[in-house]
């Protein structure tokens, strides 16, 4: 009989997981929360550096869980382990039976409100990087109307100790800059400004993303915080930012800013961790062994974690992971 | 050839011969004054910046590049309001820096 | 010499009675020498005028001997001093009645210098010389009876705190514990030597009154004489200049170390940091720490929860600040760029919006306030729309009284300018300062709580209750500074319902944010925040009100509800 793996999260890394654990003879079950599978990355419109569709990449992973035990609108109310490994009993009352537990839970998005003095739900022309890439999507959104100059707003919730996020939430710089470009594709005759602190450009591709932003698509990269946003008379977003290179305080009237908010593990998840023994680190992610040879395993035998559970991680991170993840688990069935 | 003397003085920040004591002083009571990301926060929400050059990641910066006179002069346009503690993302506790450079 | 005149085991309190007074009388010279000559004139003053003293000897009675504030607090606690307190100043007061009533005493034949000098310590010893009449031999029994149980409860407390519902004491050094010891002994020396007459007891006793008399100055139980001292200082309206001088120094002695501070300064909740609490702050000085005393002032966060619950009242938020501006800070502050700044708005308001530098970090805060006054159909205009110029306040609060004042007189110059009768204030750190050092003559200063109340009251502002549970936190410098309780509350019945938090009032517990302390961590300031939810979160609120942008900002970072400024929640249900 095929043992069941239970994989909580049906996003890039559950729906991954359970296509390399089909492939290697194991039983995946994916319970998912919402109403269907595809995760953070189903909302997206296209991937960095290269502008490629997520659609393409998400329907793929779709179709590779096509015959997956796969539970919607489902979570995980109760886990124990017994004898046989672990014991789930789930918001429709059913329950599983499963020899090991995948954790892949993601994250949630920054609440843009929390940072108050970027006026997010206060100035309607403040929105956040997740609804602009909705825009990109679905074409159309009432507060993005026909911008003249937009700024885009880095590390929103992310390295800032005032709002008990120290991390670096990685993949921030890159998207910005993906849809600073983008902006530029839809409104050509807009200027778009980016607010950074540091531009972290780590992966294939990517500097090569910075230099196209500022040779083909004239964005302005300018290294400082934005500090305030408040309204002018006209209803237009006045910012006050510092340019930390030229050495002075500079304030800039927008029609549209775009707040780049971090990855934060997400909380719905806080019970069941806490029922498996997972405790967080210091950022406040799932901490697994080690991050080097253990990067999958829990503290807690049987337990896995995969993706942007344990830290924020780009796409290619996430997948790469989920298959690590699948061959941990796949060793851990054969050597019990 | 060196002849012992050139056109015009340097105008680099002679990082060899700068006196440091009083950041050094600093970071022994205030060790986060090495952890600044100069982001700018604090220069930008400034309520004294609004009307001067007063900027702390500068003043910082001047501290540890030998310009202690300038940084000591720019201290006296501060009005100590906190609001650049308020949001420094590393949490450096820049009122009371202020308040020690002076002491 | 027969034995109705003397014996030599009165020696030893006569000593130390001698060596008290002669202390506390130099120490008496020596404060009011070290006031300010306008203090002193003020001293003189109150001492004759009816109002201050009656409050004087109201308080003299009510404090120092029966001590209503401790019973108010805690009824055991309250007890134990008063017995001992009061029992003490009964039975002297009764040695001394025996001592000019009754016949053998009166009857001795000595005179003179002699007769002084036996009248000293008969009062102390009657027994011993003389017989009393049954009356007496009661009360006096009786008050002695009062002060052992009294010190029952001592030792009792001493060994288990927790009975008189205080957590943590002050930690004590070997002279504070030899000289409660002597205290706790005397009276029981006194009662066994009184009713066997054995010698050893009487010399015990008298001995015990030594230590204690001698012991006195340099320990926390020269808070008995001192508070006497102090509140006639109190009632002359006097401020603590200096902060090892004149009233300061009256203060200081009259700390008790009670310890009441410790638990009640938020800093407490990190253990290590109890040691900063203002109990430890008066030791410091009183010790002529001054290092200490100089660190422990800038760590304070001047909330002011330790003189809402000192018994005695000092005031050593005060002291803290005067110990501040004794501190050479040399910013040579030059703030002359402020003459050229023109305000940006335009004049003939009546009702003039100061939002503050914090509250720039707020908009929600200024855009409901400007939701609420439109609403109200209010003639506003803001003054601090592109950024104003601080209060002042935060300068102040690094001991630079001085150095604010640039600032204090342009807000005043922009004020006037703009003919408002009205200033509202978003911001309690500003509230403070515009009303202890502005000179607004012909404008009234509201905080926007006592604004948006009045605003529903009489009818200008109509809001719709909704059916969220609230719970109001008070900002120290609105609350326990100024005793604004009741409006917020009142405007929050108006919305929605009031729950209420474990510590409420003058007992809130600061946030954590406060721009009082210069010392304290990101770190340290986090557990103080997380301590401070805890307390608000205790009924089950689903939102926390506050009305400080400050505190807001500070609670928004820990709290597991949403947290919101009071004129939020009014905009909301507009």
């Amino acid at each position: 009989m095929k043992e069941n793996i239970l994989i909580i999260g049906g996003g890039a890394a559950g729906m991954e997981a359970a296509t390399q654990l089909k492939k290697l003879g194991l039983n995946p079950i994916i319970v998912e929360k919402s109403e269907r599978l595809g995760g953070h990355i189903a909302q997206w419109d296209r991937l960095f550096p290269a502008f490629h569709p997520a659609k393409d990449v998400v329907e793929q992973m779709l179709n590779n869980v096509k015959d997956v035990d796969a539970r919607l609108n489902t979570e995980v109310t109760d886990i124990q382990r017994d004898n046989n490994g672990f014991h789930a009993v789930l918001s429709n009352k059913e329950t599983i039976d499963a020899k090991a537990v995948i954790l892949a839970t993601g994250f949630d998005l920054f609440k843009a409100e929390r940072k108050q003095e970027y006026g997010y739900g206060i100035y309607n022309n403040v929105i956040t990087s997740l609804e602009l890439e909705k825009f990109f999507k679905e074409g159309k959104d009432p507060r993005i109307n026909n911008p003249k100059k937009i700024g885009f707003v880095h590390c929103v919730g992310a390295r800032d100790v005032k709002v008990g996020n120290t991390y670096c939430s990685k993949v921030c710089c890159t998207t910005a800059l993906k849809q600073a470009c983008e902006m530029k594709e839809v409104f050509p005759d807009a200027e778009v400004y980016t607010f950074y602190m540091d531009l972290r450009m780590f992966g294939p591709g990517y500097e090569d993303l910075y230099l196209k932003t500022q040779k083909d698509f004239d964005v302005k990269c300018i290294r400082g915080r934005v500090c305030e946003v408040s309204e002018d008379m006209d209803g237009r977003l006045v910012i006050k930012a510092e340019d930390t290179l030229f050495g002075k305080p500079l304030r800039m009237t927008l029609d549209l800013l775009v707040l780049m908010c971090s990855m934060e593990k997400a909380k719905s998840i806080d019970k069941i961790q806490q029922k498996l023994g997972i405790a967080n680190n210091s950022d406040g992610f799932m901490q697994n062994k080690d991050m080097y040879l253990g990067m999958n395993d829990s503290k807690q035998d049987g337990v896995f974690v995969a993706g942007t559970c344990t830290a924020p991680k780009s796409l290619p991170d996430t997948i790469g992971e989920a298959r690590s993840v699948a061959v941990e688990v796949f060793n851990y069935i054969n050597n019990k | 050839m060196d002849f012992g003397f050139c056109l015009s003085p340097s105008s680099h920040v002679k990082m060899d011969s700068i006196d440091l004591t009083t950041f050094n002083r600093l970071k022994e009571t205030n060790p986060d004054v090495n952890t600044c990301i100069a982001c700018g926060s604090c220069t930008s929400t400034c309520t004294a910046g609004n009307f001067t050059e007063m900027s702390f990641r500068r003043l910082l910066l001047m501290l540890q590049r030998g310009k202690e006179d300038e940084a000591k002069k720019m201290i006296q346009r501060c009005m100590l309001c906190g609001k650049c503690t308020l949001v420094c993302p590393r949490g450096i506790n820049i009122r009371k820096i202020l308040l020690d450079i002076t002491r | 010499m027969n034995q109705y005149i003397f014996h030599p085991f009165v020696l030893p309190f006569v000593l130390g009675m001698a060596f008290v007074l002669t202390y506390c009388l130099v120490g008496l010279f020596r404060i009011i020498g070290q006031l300010p000559k306008d203090d002193r004139k003020k001293f003189w003053r109150s001492l004759v005028t009816p109002k201050t003293a009656w409050a004087n000897i109201r308080d003299l009675f009510g404090d120092c001997l029966f001590h209503v504030k401790i019973w108010k607090r805690n009824p055991i606690l309250g007890y134990m001093h008063s017995a001992i307190a009061f029992g003490w100043f009964m039975i002297i007061v009764i040695g001394h009645v025996m001592l000019f009533t009754l016949k053998p005493l009166q009857d001795v034949d000595v005179h003179g210098f002699a007769r002084t000098f036996t009248n000293f310590y008969y009062p102390i010893f009657y027994k011993h010389f003389a017989e009393e009449t049954p009356v007496f031999a009661f009360l006096m029994d009786f008050f002695l009876i009062v002060i052992i149980t009294g010190i029952f409860i001592a030792v009792v407390k001493k060994i288990y705190s927790g009975v008189v519902g205080v957590k943590r004491v002050t930690k004590f050094g070997f002279a504070d514990n030899m000289i409660r010891f002597a205290l706790w002994t005397i009276f029981p020396f006194r009662l066994i030597a009184e009713k066997t007459n054995i010698m050893a007891f009487w010399w015990l006793y008298s001995i015990d009154l030594m230590i204690f008399m001698c012991m006195l100055p340099f320990t926390r139980y020269m808070h008995i004489p001192t508070e006497a001292l102090f509140i006639l200082l109190k009632h002359a309206g006097l401020k603590p200049r200096e902060p090892r001088k004149g009233y300061a120094l009256a203060q200081i002695y009259s700390c008790p170390s009670c310890g009441l501070c410790i638990d009640a300064c938020p800093m407490s909740v990190n253990d290590k940091n109890s040691g900063n609490t203002s109990a430890y702050f008066m030791k410091k000085l009183r010790n002529a720490d001054d290092a200490e005393a100089k660190r422990i002032a800038e760590t304070c966060m001047q909330c002011g929860k330790c003189v809402a619950v000192c018994p005695v009242s000092i005031e050593s938020c005060d002291i803290k600040m005067s110990q501040r501006e004794a501190t050479p800070y040399i910013i040579n502050s030059d703030h002359s760029y402020l003459e050229n700044v023109e305000s940006s708005s335009s004049v003939n308001s009546t009702v003039l919006y100061f939002a503050g530098c914090m509250t720039q970090l707020t908009p929600k805060i200024m855009r409901s306030m400007k939701k609420i006054m439109e609403a109200a159909g209010e003639n506003y205009e803001f003054l601090d729309k592109d950024g104003g110029i601080c209060c002042g306040r935060p300068m102040m609060l690094s001991g630079k009284k001085s150095e604010a004042q640039a600032m204090i007189d342009k807000n005043t110059e922009l004020i006037k300018k703009s003919g408002a009768k009205k200033l509202v204030l978003s911001c309690p750190i500003c509230y403070k300062v515009f009303k202890e050092e502005y000179k607004l003559e012909g404008i009234e200063i509201q905080h926007h709580t006592q604004y948006i109340n009045e605003l529903i009251k009489n009818g200008k502002l109509k809001v719709s209750k909704g059916d969220v549970n609230y719970v109001y936190h008070d900002p120290c410098e609105l609350g326990r500074a100024f005793g604004v309780y009741d409006e917020p509350r009142e405007v929050l019945e108006n919305v929605g319902n009031l729950r209420k938090a474990k510590s409420e009032k003058e007992l809130s517990i600061c946030c954590g944010g406060s721009l009082g302390s210069f010392n304290l961590t990101q770190q340290e300031r986090d557990e103080i925040t997380a301590n401070s939810v805890d307390d608000l979160m205790y009924n089950h609120p689903d939102e926390i009100v506050t009305a400080c942008p400050l505190c807001l900002k500070t609670f928004s970072k820990k709290s597991p509800v949403q947290v919101k400024d009071i004129s939020e929640i009014v905009s909301e249900k507009i």
